[in-house]
């Protein structure tokens, strides 16, 4: 056996290899991309098998054989067009041309009775232009892919152009000379082992080439994968989860996750709304009740009611892997594509390989959302305790005078029925129950305004001269400043109350000796109200929070200053209730104040 | 500016307490002078009144500051002391105590549930949960208003 005998033989074989590959795939898996290459590798396989077995046996076939192996050859760079027609739009007028092509050459080779050059010519031009052009749409299509895919496009490809220039050359060598004619044909021989080589990985790969190809996108996708948890919000990571996915598959990507309180599956569009899809309901929600990756290559017909949503988004093929975490049904990783993929498998194994890290990153977040709720119940116990003992603390104190005192005017009393009344002992301890009534005010105030109803009848009130009166009287060294008469709709005492808590915070935060000042006025249809102090200031991460409830500013420190860390909550209970607006500005060491704006007129219409 | 409250002790640093408060029930407490410092003006207030009605040697302060001042000036046998206050706490006059060499008995006073606690914290002989009732105050100074501690 010479060395051009044992190349043609080698290539032969693997052509048969792939044929039956091919064919046992489509068996299982009998989509029309499948079939064409059935078809294809079947006609391949067809001419070898009949040209060694006659060659074998000493047979001459008959002619019509001959002629119906030679159209199948011809046929074989149109059955091409119609698999490269599965991964990528073939223009319509190509298909005709080669159908046409096909028909005329079919036509003059069963007509003609031995094959003449010019038609010989005739045969080899279309087998190249037509072999060519689809070597080429191929490359443009691989380019487009990503992954496995993208690799097996190219060795199709490679094939394709491999064997369209080995048959060209085949073609020409009848009209070479020799030695030419050997040396073409010999050059023709380690093409097609080529060609067959690159159909074999391009159509059917071993298991350790196809996870050699998938690394390269996995490894990319781990990397980003060891962050994505610690992104700030779960729809972040879907997102990336998304984007990883359809750069990982080359398809689109959509993941939608399960949300246990709703019984749904809810997908976040690009346009920021939602679609939520029922267990049991279209294809995702398929496979997420049955636990199972599904691939669809016709999804308008596996799911009508969709059809129409699939017409429009071009979705010719759809792959849905459920994301699960042992029992825990997360959600389905969703891959969509304009066209059925070629090498299903390959995608169902990479779609379950990232369906099955996403998983491992949504329960990651799951676990740190849940520390973080841990963290947050931890500090609104804690806040409840600091609040308990705060409130304790300041009950107790007044109480101290009330009782002590109280005990000691009863057994004076009781010494002596005679001696006159201790006029400061009495007034302590009026002082002091009047201190404590108001403690206990402030409490019943901050539950009715967890029910949102401290404020209650509204009347008509100029806000500057309540504000003014009020301020005179509880604060000496208060400076006011109102400007004009601002009428509106207020509960009087409510605002009065206002005016006081903002007053005795300015008050115990600040100097004794130093200046507060108090404005109202009007502006852009609202009244406004400051209260401005020269105190210890509150730093800016605290600003907000200080109108929380139990919440004090972080420079207080709770041996100097006392407080159940009420007031200002009460405040912005006021004003909100009110429907206006409260806020402070402040500089530590310098001063704060605070800001009241309300509605002018009736306030029930702007709340 | 050291403000005084209560004042029914004597001279500074020695002798007996002259005037109406040598003896109230037949008891005699002119040797017990008892400082009391809380920032409660209110309970200053109360706390100074009874004990001078009950013929003790009292002076108050409101403020940590003041109280240094008077253990300075005046040498008192007991201290009730406030912890929580503004500027200079209960925790802070303890040491400064400790650090000066006075020796004086020290009472915590306070509103707070962990009494017991800051009281072993600063080596206070006792303490008062506020509210406390009149028995109990009493009672209290009568134990530990006599002298000094060694």
């Amino acid at each position: 056996m010479t060395a051009t005998e044992l190349l043609s033989l080698l290539t032969q074989a693997i052509f048969v290899a792939v044929f039956v590959l091919v064919l046992v795939r489509t068996i299982g898996q009998p989509t029309p991309a499948h079939l064409d290459m059935t078809v294809f590798f079947g006609i391949a396989a067809i001419i070898i098998v009949e040209s060694r077995a006659s060659r074998l046996l000493g047979l001459t076939p008959p002619e019509w054989v001959t002629d119906l192996l030679i159209v199948g050859l011809v046929a074989l760079p149109y059955v091409l067009l119609r698999l490269l027609d599965h991964f990528t739009r073939v223009p319509t007028i190509a298909t005709r041309a080669s159908e046409a092509g096909l028909a005329a050459l079919a036509v003059a080779v069963v007509v003609v009775p031995a094959l003449p050059g010019p038609l010989l010519l005739a045969v080899v031009g279309y087998f190249g232009i037509v072999a060519l052009y689809c070597g080429g749409m191929f490359v443009r299509t691989a380019r487009r892919t990503q992954g496995v895919t993208r690799r097996r496009l190219e060795a199709v490809s490679l094939g394709t152009i491999l064997i369209g220039v080995d048959l060209v050359g085949a073609g020409i060598a009848g009209f070479l000379p020799e030695p030419d004619r050997s040396i073409v044909s010999a050059a023709g021989q380690v093409l097609g082992l080529a060609s067959a080589i690159a159909f074999y990985v391009g159509f059917a790969p071993p298991t350790v080439l196809r996870r050699a190809w998938q690394e390269p996108e996995l490894r990319a996708f781990l990397a980003r994968a060891a962050q994505l948890p610690r992104l700030g919000t779960t729809l972040e990571i879907v997102r990336e989860l998304e984007h990883g996915a359809a750069g990982s598959t080359g398809s689109s990507a959509r993941v939608g996750l399960w949300q246990s309180d709703e019984g749904v599956l809810r997908f976040w569009n690009d346009d920021g709304s939602t679609s939520d899809v029922r267990p049991g309901q279209h294809i995702s929600g398929r496979a997420f009740e049955l636990q199972r990756t599904m691939l669809s290559v016709d999804p308008a017909r596996d799911n009508p009611a969709a059809a129409e949503q699939y017409r429009t988004g071009h979705v010719g093929a759809m792959l849905v892997a459920p994301i699960t975490a042992g029992e825990k049904r997360l959600g389905t990783l969703v891959l969509t594509a304009e066209r059925p993929p070629l090498f299903a498998v390959s995608d169902i194994e990479l779609a379950r390989l990232i369906a099955d890290q996403a998983a491992v990153i949504l329960e990651s977040r799951a676990l740190i959302d849940h520390a973080a709720r841990v963290r947050a119940q931890e500090v609104a116990t804690r806040m409840k305790e600091d609040f308990l003992s705060a409130a304790a603390h300041d009950l107790k104190t007044p109480l101290t005078t009330v009782v002590a005192q109280a005990e000691f005017l009863e057994r004076r009393a009781a010494r002596d029925p005679a001696a006159p009344a201790d006029v400061s002992g009495l007034r302590r301890i009026v002082r002091e129950a009047k201190r404590l009534s108001a403690l206990v005010t402030d409490l019943l105030d901050a539950a009715r305004l967890e029910q949102g109803r401290l404020v209650g009848e509204r009347e008509p009130v100029d806000l500057g001269r309540l504000v003014a009166e009020t301020a005179r009287r509880l604060d000496a060294l208060c400076e006011v400043d109102v400007r004009g008469a601002v009428v509106g709709s207020y509960d009087a005492r409510r605002i009065e109350q206002l005016v006081q808590n903002l007053l005795e915070n300015a008050r115990k935060y600040s100097p004794s000796a130093t200046p507060i000042r108090v404005a109202v006025w009007q502006e852009d249809g609202e009244a406004r109200l400051t209260v401005e102090d020269e105190g210890i200031g509150i730093p800016a991460a605290d600003l907000q929070r200080v109108f929380d409830r139990f919440a004090r500013a972080s420079n207080v420190d709770d041996r100097r200053f006392h407080g159940m860390g009420l007031g200002l909550y009460i405040c912005r209970g006021i004003v909100e209730e009110h429907g206006g607006r409260i806020w402070a500005e402040s500089a530590v060491g310098a001063g704060t104040t605070f800001y009241v704006a309300l509605p002018l007129g009736d306030g029930r219409r702007l709340n | 500016m050291i403000r005084v409250w209560a004042w029914s002790g004597g001279t500074e640093g020695a002798g007996p307490p002259g005037g109406h408060a040598a003896t109230v029930n037949g008891h005699e407490h002119a040797a017990t002078r008892v400082l009391v410092v809380d920032d409660d003006t209110s309970i200053l207030d109360t706390i100074t009144a009874i004990l001078s009605q009950e013929g003790y040697g009292v002076v108050g302060a409101a403020s940590g500051e003041e109280a240094l001042a008077l253990l300075r000036t005046w040498h008192p046998t007991l201290v009730l002391l406030d912890m929580r206050m503004p500027v200079m706490d209960g925790w802070t006059v303890a040491r400064l105590m400790r650090e000066n060499g006075m020796r004086v008995p020290i009472v915590v006073m306070t509103a707070a549930e962990n009494a017991r606690r800051w009281a072993d914290e600063i080596g206070a002989e006792a303490h008062l949960a506020k509210p406390f009732g009149l028995d109990d105050l009493l009672a209290t100074v009568a134990r530990f208003g006599s002298g000094r501690r060694d």
